[in-house]
């Protein structure tokens, strides 16, 4: 079953699953396919029988992503197109809470860590540097170069303290260790932009990258020359992809061709899921942590959907 | 601009694997060789009828009149085509003879068919869906919808032959109501002011004023030489190149809210994209979705309100997507009602005026519209959406959204 949320002259840009409360999703959207104009953030509840708003703001340049709190379950990060970042409070109807504008272009990503103990957010921007943030936004920690060009994809580990993935423009994924503030890693991952990339749950060295050149890769850190597993079958560029949070080797992904599948890559890239019929392009996706059969993906043309997916698959290691 | 840039580059990389990729542009809105795709149309001047520039002119001349010039422009022989269809309403049989007649007269084979349809006053738009859908089943390749009236040699009145039983059904009752019984209808059902009637009425001759006089009209409007009888009985040809309903300096207390009565004629040329492409044959516009939906008959002039939901949510789209709306001005109170009861813009409506001021020719108008939009979105350069849309009297509306591509 499909639950629908339409907004009108918005377009979907990333959809995040509340951490703490289990049938709420944000969405960070945009204006004209986020190519110019004005953003907005929707919180909206699952209710059986739809999507309904909870909570909307406008900002003046587009938004394009949007990362919950672990530590407050009212408190979202969102990146802009005028290179801002925003800390947004449901509890608070009007402005965000705080405005931290120090990337110089478009920021793309963000997200909240979850690992124990620590409370960062990181940021990864057009301006090719990605930045890491106290849970305030008071002022960055630290700023991180070494890309060469734009950053579209900035992850925390889940497992390793200090330490995010990030996928770019350049082709390369990188794996940073923010206490050192240095690049570990540099992956040559793609001929082409890599416009994604995640950390696998259940394993540390295993990192997917989703890319323009319409595949996408599965890499073990421990030997990056080349990778363990290779998906092709998307038919255009790999906007997001994410791994399954219950399943250690199902990958879930969207893309610019409509749809959005799940591939269990180690059963030989076999195709588990796939959502289709969709006449716009899909933009981002989300596994619910909480709730094993819910995914929300999100079209750029229309503003998220929230799909129930019931995985009758089991996990293949 | 750097974002456009940045974003067009996830979906045309210019590096890595692109062998056996499509260009995406097409693509990314459902595009592909089975779209159903107009190449060119053109329209004659309106006329008004009785007094106009076509009084003496018959409906085969007028229709042979685009028919020729459409393939004329873009240099196709006429055995290309698959069919013919012609949308026609006051003729004896939706004008079958007429048409085959018109055929004849603009040289085509005879081995090329044609047959004519009544939709009422979206018969012009019916002969195009008539045509795609031709197109779609595989049918044919390529083929002609048209659309034509004289409405000086042939008037509204003769109902035919119907059941005395009508009477005992409401629906069938109001099935025969006069057209202006039923504009009434939806102005007092829906609270249509007057003076919003006047207004819109206004507007739309002070639009098709300002087309009109900015040259607007004249990459649509094929000139037609015809015979014209003048005052004194003497007949001489004329060369007819403009519209002759519309009034520049008309004020809101001279002022008709109603669509005039007319003569006219359109055609538009469409295809299946693979066929065109492989013809070398441009693509003017795209046609993404077509809806009939039924009204109640009393208020007939509804039928917008729910044709062009219907077609828009086929199309996956919304108003806001939309950047022109042709809607049929059979009358300013209808008009007014489903711009209103769909929350459209009133910029975004017939920016170039409508039928109260331009005319309808009642089986050419949809065809015309179709026209009057794909020029009106080529002018504007950017890829976009727009609807065409009437209402159709004994109760129905009809709607087509159709995508131009862009320069």
């Amino acid at each position: 079953m499909v639950k629908v949320f339409r907004c009108a002259a918005r377009h979907g840009y990333a959809v995040e699953v509340s951490p703490f409360i289990p049938n709420r999703v944000a969405c960070a959207a945009s204006q004209y396919y986020g190519i110019a104009g004005c953003g907005s953030l929707l919180v909206l509840d699952e209710t059986e029988s739809g999507l309904s708003l909870i909570r909307s703001w406008q900002w003046g340049d587009g938004l394009f992503d949007v990362a919950w709190s672990e530590s407050n379950e009212h408190v979202m990060v969102a990146g802009g197109g005028d290179g801002s970042l925003q800390l947004w409070d449901t509890a608070n109807h009007t402005a965000p809470l705080r405005v931290a504008k120090e990337h110089t272009q478009e920021v793309y990503s963000v997200d909240w860590s979850q690992t124990r103990g620590e409370n960062l957010v990181v940021s990864g921007s057009w301006d090719q540097t990605a930045k890491v943030w106290d849970p305030a936004l008071n002022q960055s920690l630290i700023t991180l170069r070494g890309h060469e060009g734009v950053i579209y994809s900035t992850i925390w580990s889940p497992h390793i303290s200090g330490c995010f993935a990030s996928a770019s423009g350049d082709g390369t994924l990188r794996v940073w260790d923010v206490k050192g503030g240095v690049c570990r890693l540099a992956v040559p991952a793609h001929n082409a932009e890599i416009l994604s990339c995640d950390w696998c749950k259940y394993d540390q060295n295993i990192v997917a990258t989703g890319s323009v050149d319409c595949s996408m890769c599965v890499w073990d850190l421990r030997n990056v020359r080349q990778p363990v597993n290779q998906l092709r079958g998307h038919t255009y560029a790999i906007r997001r992809v994410k791994f399954s949070p219950f399943t250690k080797s199902l990958l879930a992904s969207c893309s610019y061709d409509f749809t959005v599948r799940s591939e269990e890559p180690k059963c030989g890239a076999s195709l588990t899921e796939r959502m289709d019929g969709r006449s716009e392009i899909t933009c981002s996706l989300r596994l619910s942590s909480i709730i094993h059969t819910c995914v929300a993906s999100q079209l750029i043309d229309r503003l998220s959907d929230v799909p129930q997916v019931p995985h009758t698959h089991t996990a293949v290691d | 601009m750097h974002r456009l840039k940045i974003i067009s580059g996830h979906l045309s990389p210019s590096s890595g694997s692109s062998q056996d990729r499509r260009d995406l542009w097409r693509t990314e809105c459902g595009s592909g060789p089975e779209d159903v795709v107009v190449v060119h149309g053109l329209r004659t001047a309106i006329g008004k009828a009785k007094r106009g520039a076509f009084k003496d002119t018959t409906p085969d001349e007028l229709l042979s009149a685009v028919m020729t010039a459409v393939l004329k422009d873009v240099g196709l022989s006429p055995n290309k085509l698959g069919d013919v269809c012609v949308g026609n309403v006051l003729q004896p049989g939706a004008g079958a003879l007429m048409a085959r007649v018109a055929h004849f007269l603009s040289g085509f084979p005879e081995t090329v068919p044609v047959y004519t349809v009544n939709r009422q006053c979206s018969s012009g738009l019916q002969a195009l869906f008539n045509i795609a859908g031709a197109i779609r089943s595989g049918s044919i390749d390529l083929g002609l919808a048209c659309g034509v009236e004289s409405m000086s040699l042939r008037s509204i009145g003769n109902p035919g032959d119907l059941s005395s039983r009508l009477v005992d059904n409401d629906k069938a009752r109001d099935c025969i109501l006069p057209m202006g019984i039923t504009s009434e209808n939806v102005a007092e059902r829906f609270g249509v002011s007057r003076e919003k009637q006047d207004a819109f009425a206004l507007s739309s001759q002070q639009k098709a004023a300002k087309a009109q006089t900015s040259g607007l009209f004249q990459q649509e409007i094929v000139p037609v030489t015809t015979k014209f009888v003048d005052d004194d009985g003497k007949e001489r040809e004329v060369t007819v190149t403009k519209d002759d309903g519309i009034r520049a300096g008309t004020t809101l207390a001279g002022l008709g809210n109603s669509s005039q009565v007319s003569d006219g004629a359109a055609a538009v040329l469409i295809g299946r994209r693979s066929a065109v492409d492989a013809l070398g044959l441009p693509v003017l516009g795209v046609l993404r979705a077509s809806a009939v939906v039924g009204v109640p008959p009393d208020v007939m002039g509804i039928g917008p309100a729910f044709a062009i939901p219907a077609a828009l949510e086929q199309a996956g789209l919304t108003v806001d997507d939309i950047d022109v709306f042709e809607i049929n001005e059979a009358f300013a109170s209808q008009a007014v009602y489903c711009v209103a009861k769909l929350g459209i813009p009133l910029e975004k409506v017939n920016p170039s005026g409508g039928a109260i001021a331009l005319g309808h020719p009642l089986g050419c108008t949809g065809a015309r519209q179709v026209v009057t939009l794909l020029n009106e979105l080529k002018r504007r350069g950017r890829r976009a959406y727009g609807v065409v849309s009437m209402c159709i009297g004994t109760g129905m509306g009809a709607a087509a959204v159709f995508e131009y591509p862009g320069l």
